[in-house]
């Protein structure tokens, strides 16, 4: 069953970026909420992450699980995308 | 992935040291892979401006250098792999690295595992990392739209970063120890900004909050004077450590400080291998130091190759 990714992003982080790649280059399409452009969004990535920064992915299963990963945890990223 | 990979040289990192080593081995057709663990470009990707890397007269974002050095790496054949080292062994002929997911093997291998940001290791700092404490201001400085923040530290990055973050933040304090280290342009522009006030002389002793978000740093003056600084969060600049923790178990030799030792040929206690950039001991901690030690580590691992 297919996963819904986010990726919780800003302008200038380059972690996100490669969030990004890496879900990219795994083939995995993913929506990306960049919460600099959207600041209305900033307290949606807070309360899931329970944190202020990015990147923060979050992997939705077909139950509606959500896994999230806080930063470059590509550990992470894969055993739920797996 | 259990596989053991066999490569002409492994190169551990992929910031600016590991990138322009690439171009330099892949160029002349030498086999090469990068094995990076966190971002490609390393610190140099999470600071906001790049201000005296030659070649760029109005300066360079950290972000877009790294992509153009990894460009350029990955337009001759270097190929970069994200995984995390845990070792190094010499296996004579060729040397082990193990990471997380695997093993490689390589003739020749280049350490360019570059630095990260200290931490101050005061109460506070661990509770509220992420929630208010943090170490890059490209990523997290969003968070604090007309907000107060501390930044904690004196050097190049910590003066560079606090004038990305008076993007966001409607007031500044920089905290520093003692005095400024960062060169003379940066001081002068925090200096005539408005919404940044510098206390020197002042040691940062505690990160303090409530309801899981920080609400002031408390400090000392010289004179033992107890300061509160009210904040809504604090970003750590106050220096580097080397990412040489990898190296424990192996007998490649590390300075006092943990950084790798290294000969006139930038190649360490272990035959075939070498270290360059931030993570080398004497190394200036510049963008542009790193990416010559790289060339110069990527032509000395020729030599070695052609030697063998």
């Amino acid at each position: 069953m297919s996963k819904q990714i986010t990726v919780y992003t800003t302008n200038n982080c380059a972690y996100c970026v490669m969030v990004k790649k890496y879900l990219s280059s795994k083939g995995h399409q993913y929506d990306e909420v960049n919460v600099e452009l959207n600041p209305d969004r900033r307290q949606e990535v807070m309360d899931i992450s329970g944190a202020r920064t990015v990147p923060v992915t979050v992997i939705t299963d077909g139950r509606g699980q959500k896994q999230v990963a806080i930063g470059p945890n590509y550990g992470l990223i894969a055993s739920a995308l797996a | 992935m259990s596989e053991v990979k066999h490569h002409e040289v492994v190169m551990i990192g992929a910031g600016p040291s590991a990138l322009a080593a690439a171009v330099y081995t892949t160029r002349e057709n030498i086999e090469s892979v990068l094995i990076e663990k966190s971002v490609i470009g390393g610190l140099a990707a999470i600071t906001d401006l790049v201000d005296n890397y030659p070649g760029f007269e109005k300066g360079i974002s950290g972000l877009d250098l790294s992509q153009k050095l990894q460009a350029q790496a990955e337009r001759f054949g270097a190929k970069i792999e994200l995984d995390e080292v845990t070792a190094i062994e010499d296996g004579g002929d060729e040397k082990i690295v193990k990471t997380l997911e695997g093993e490689y093997r390589a003739k020749a291998v280049l350490i360019a595992t570059g630095s990260d940001y200290k931490k101050i290791n005061v109460p506070g700092e661990e509770e509220y990392y992420g929630k208010g404490v943090h170490y890059c201001a490209t990523c997290d400085g969003a968070f604090y739209n007309d907000k107060k923040l501390v930044v904690v530290g004196g050097g190049n990055s910590a003066a560079q970063e606090a004038l990305f973050l008076t993007r966001f933040a409607s007031h500044i304090d920089i905290l520093i120890r003692s005095d400024w280290k960062a060169s003379d342009v940066l001081i002068e522009e925090i200096e005539k900004h408005g919404a940044i006030t510098v206390h020197k002389g002042v040691a940062t002793n505690e990160i303090v909050g409530e309801n899981n978000q920080v609400t002031k740093v408390l400090g000392k003056d010289k004179s033992g004077q107890s300061l509160e600084f009210p904040t809504d969060g604090v970003f750590v600049f106050v220096g580097l450590y080397p990412n040489t923790k990898f190296l424990n178990s192996s007998n490649i030799e590390l300075d006092d400080r943990g950084f790798i030792k290294t000969d006139a040929n930038l190649m360490t206690t272990m035959p075939g291998v070498f270290a360059s950039g931030d993570v080398r001991s004497g190394a200036t901690m510049q963008i542009a130091s790193a990416v010559g030690e790289g060339a110069t580590a990527a032509l000395k691992i020729r030599q070695y190759l052609e030697g063998r």
